[in-house]
């Protein structure tokens, strides 16, 4: 045997066993995922109950988040004596979460679905194409064959890069995931108790990273037909769909960019789709409600449920 | 592409595939294809510059050959490195002169446009390969290449492109033509090259990286301890990140069966910074001083004082050439040279001083303790510019150093109550397991002493830094610091 042969059977037998490795370990990170999965909203899928009803599923963006911060779903399902589960997931927009309500109607049911609507989620892939390929989303995806299968769906036909299946597939995130041991829960989920102290620089700083892009009028449009794609797989399952914008601080609200023109589209697509739109934007002006520029704390969620929330839901 | 991407990992196999399917005397044209892939992968009219860098040297060196007399081979040596050197100048300085001499207000109401000009990932480095290319031709070290290929393919070997070494054609050249060839030991020290220094870079460099920058960031209000450890922490990060980006471009290189000249040698284990300089950090550009600046400025033939103003242009020059660096184009960077080029003369004139106490207590001279202080102080000499040259001003980087300077005595009180996070006690242990390497290595070579090991202790070692890497490492693409110039 030649020098160059005996190389590439050592490095034959070196890669069997390191793969071998590879798969142990990478089955003790999705074991780990099972311990300290807390938001992730695909976790929550396959952690609920068998073939689950639901009265209300809540899809969204970081905003419908803290509608199950702390014990907070709870109190809202306590007082209205409905079930709801809550999954919405930091910084998506409608591709993402079209691909989680796919997820969930798979193997659930829910007779309303509550959207909330963010205007930045429609003007930039970053919020929904690439947000496939991040990292902690990824990390707190439990493996499932039906996932990969629909997630190759959206790399096929929704331009999701295919680099998010091979990370989700091989489990790379998961593996190299630092905070293995933490609970895998959302930054903000700590500040939920917390009172914003207004700040102008706080406010133009997350705007320009919500809104990374130039507001393109084709981008806004392909989005928003996106949502409206997602509200048809709504409707074909029976579920009722209410679409509706949170409150935010004046100074945070006045700054958003390119409001009107998604106000118009959304408009349009919800009367073709005869989806309600409740806007509760200029609800709650008061920087006490929020923990921070733009996310209600739990004094500002307590008073939008009891002004708003509790009919909405009761309806 | 980086080197730390999955592009690279699909890359470098297909490469390696094509590489080894095509005849040895054909293997040049692999490499010089997927040169131009790789380099044209992120920002394809980068290829523009690459190209006209490579003609214009390839047109003058077959025009030197062709010109013998001295005043026209001058005047063409001239020509090129005034469009590739000056060209290299204009990048890196024109937006930056023009604000300061906006700034200065020197001649009322007069301000010069801003250009926006970048310079292309690696420019610095391969303008200085070119140029060499032209210097040793008209030396007549290097005869002009016939072929356009082997010039385009020295100026854009991939593994090279982003961070040197800065190769000379006259040990590269000969390689190309001599037939490419790699055998079952080239193979293995290729990979051990790639995995340690990925290993460098994603591991060390990029979780230090985190913690320098948020000091940095923040010099005015961090506590004394956090700068020091900023610091400390810095110098370990640039020599990883950098270090670790030449030992792929070796280890890739050794996969096709080409040798690169070495870049490092354990810097940190010097023992005086004309050691640091001379014999151990980024050899391939101290190297080309000495060879293309200091030597022809009349190096240490033209007596003390002319000596010590050549180190001092040598030093500086070096500095400018730093500039931009990822941190900016600023008078850091002269700063950072000048103090460099201080810590030479300051060498030169204790060498004597040194001798005598060799020759009187040579013992001492040669205990391992002394040597271990003289790294030590070294490696602080060393750390005090690096302030300069990771600070975003002068101003931050005289905080830094004044801040800490002022506590100096309280540091060992400071340590004691400071709530050290889980990353920077990380970081220590990365650290030392660096240093008891690099130490262990100084000795004997590590990969030697693993190609004798038994194979399970070998083996063993791979899938450490294997899983080391996947576990630790920081996988989100940070470019290497020397490619952002």
């Amino acid at each position: 045997m030649t020098a160059m042969q005996h190389l590439e059977r050592s490095a034959f037998l070196f890669m069997a066993i390191g793969l071998v490795l590879y798969a142990g370990l990478s089955f003790g990170c999705e074991r780990l995922l099972f311990r300290n999965g807390h938001s992730n909203a695909l976790y929550k899928i396959a952690t609920a109950p068998p073939a689950a009803d639901y009265d209300w599923l809540v899809l969204g963006a970081s905003h419908a988040m803290p509608l199950d911060f702390d014990d907070f779903n709870a109190f809202m399902q306590h007082e209205t004596g409905l079930r709801i589960i809550n999954l919405a997931s930091p910084g998506t927009g409608p591709l993402y979460n079209r691909f989680v309500l796919q997820s969930f109607l798979r193997a659930h049911r829910a007779g309303n679905l509550l959207y909330v609507v963010d205007s930045f989620g429609f003007w930039s892939r970053a919020w929904n194409e690439d947000r496939f390929a991040d990292v902690k989303l990824i990390r707190g995806t439990p493996f499932a064959p039906a996932t990969v299968a629909l997630m190759s769906d959206y790399v096929r036909n929704d331009g999701v890069s295919p680099k998010a299946l091979l990370d989700y597939v091989s489990g790379f995130s998961k593996v190299n995931n630092r905070d293995r041991f933490q609970r895998d829960a959302w930054e903000g989920e700590a500040q939920f108790d917390r009172v914003y102290r207004p700040s102008v620089s706080a406010v133009t700083k997350r705007i320009a990273y919500l809104y990374p892009d130039p507001q393109a009028p084709a981008v806004l449009a392909h989005y928003v037909d996106v949502f409206g794609g997602l509200v048809a797989i709504a409707q074909q399952h029976d579920t009722r769909v209410v679409a509706v914008k949170l409150p935010a601080p004046a100074q945070f609200r006045n700054q958003l960019r390119g409001e009107a023109a998604f106000d118009d589209s959304l408009a349009r697509i919800l009367a073709e789709r005869a989806v309600p739109l409740l806007d509760f934007s200029t609800e709650l002006d008061d920087p006490s409600f929020y923990f921070d520029t733009d996310h209600l704390n739990r004094t500002g969620l307590t008073e939008l449920f009891q002004r708003r929330l509790k009919t909405l839901l009761m309806m | 592409m980086l080197f730390t991407s999955l592009e690279f990992f699909i890359f470098l196999p297909l490469v390696i595939a094509v590489f080894r399917i095509v005849p040895v005397a054909q293997r040049w044209a692999v490499l010089l294809l997927a040169s131009y892939v790789f380099y044209g992968f992120l920002h394809p009219f980068n290829l523009v510059y690459l190209g006209a860098v490579t003609l214009v040297i390839y047109l003058c060196g077959r025009w030197l050959a062709r010109t013998e007399k001295p005043s026209g081979r001058a005047a063409v040596l001239a020509g090129g490195l005034v469009v590739v050197l000056g060209s290299l100048t204009a990048f890196k300085f024109y937006d930056f002169v023009a604000g300061e001499i906006s700034a200065a207000n020197l001649i009322p109401h007069f301000a010069l446009p801003r250009l926006g000009l970048t310079a292309p990932a690696g420019f610095s480095f391969y303008a200085f390969s070119a140029a060499s290319y032209l210097i040793d031709i008209y030396a007549g070290r290097l005869t002009a290449q016939q072929k356009l290929a082997g010039t385009v393919l020295f100026v854009a070997y991939f593994p090279k492109i982003f961070a040197g070494p800065i190769e000379r054609a006259t040990t590269f050249l000969p390689q190309l033509w001599s037939g490419l060839r790699s055998d079952s030991k080239r193979i293995v020290l290729g990979l051990q090259l790639i995995g340690w220094g990925l290993f460098k870079k994603v591991v060390i460099a990029d979780n230090l990286a985190q913690m320098v920058d948020h000091t940095f960031s923040i010099v005015s209000f961090a506590p004394p301890v956090e700068l020091l450890l900023g610091s400390y922490f810095f110098a370990f990060q640039i020599y990883c990140d950098f270090s670790g980006y030449t030992d792929i471009a070796l280890g890739a290189s050794s996969l096709f069966g080409l040798t690169l000249m070495e870049n490092f040698r354990r810097p940190y284990l010097s023992r005086s910074t004309a050691e640091f300089w001379g014999e151990r950090w980024h050899i391939s550009l101290s190297h080309w001083f000495r060879d293309y600046l200091y030597i022809p400025l009349g190096g240490s033939r033209a007596g003390p004082l002319r000596r010590a103003a050549n180190v001092m242009i040598v030093f500086l020059v070096s500095g400018l050439w730093h500039a931009g660096l990822g941190y900016g184009v600023g008078w850091t960077f002269l700063i950072w040279g000048a103090l460099n080029g201080f810590y030479q003369w300051a060498g030169l004139a204790t060498r004597r001083l040194w001798r005598r106490v060799g020759e009187a207590l040579p013992r001492v001279k040669s205990s391992a303790a002394l040597a271990v202080l003289r790294a030590v102080i070294t490696f602080h000499l060393i750390t005090i510019a690096w302030v300069f040259f990771r600070a975003a001003s002068i101003h931050d980087a005289l905080v830094v150093l004044r801040r800490i300077g002022a506590r100096l005595g309280d540091l060992p009180s400071l340590f004691a109550i400071y709530p050290f996070s889980t990353e920077q006690l990380t970081a220590f242990g990365l650290i030392a397991f660096l240093i008891g390497y690099e130490i262990v290595d100084e000795r004997r070579p590590v990969f030697q002493r693993l190609a004798d090991a038994p194979v399970a202790v070998r083996w063993g070692a791979y899938y450490l830094l294997i899983f080391a890497l996947l576990l630790l490492g920081r996988w989100q693409a940070k470019e290497f610091i020397y490619m952002q110039f």
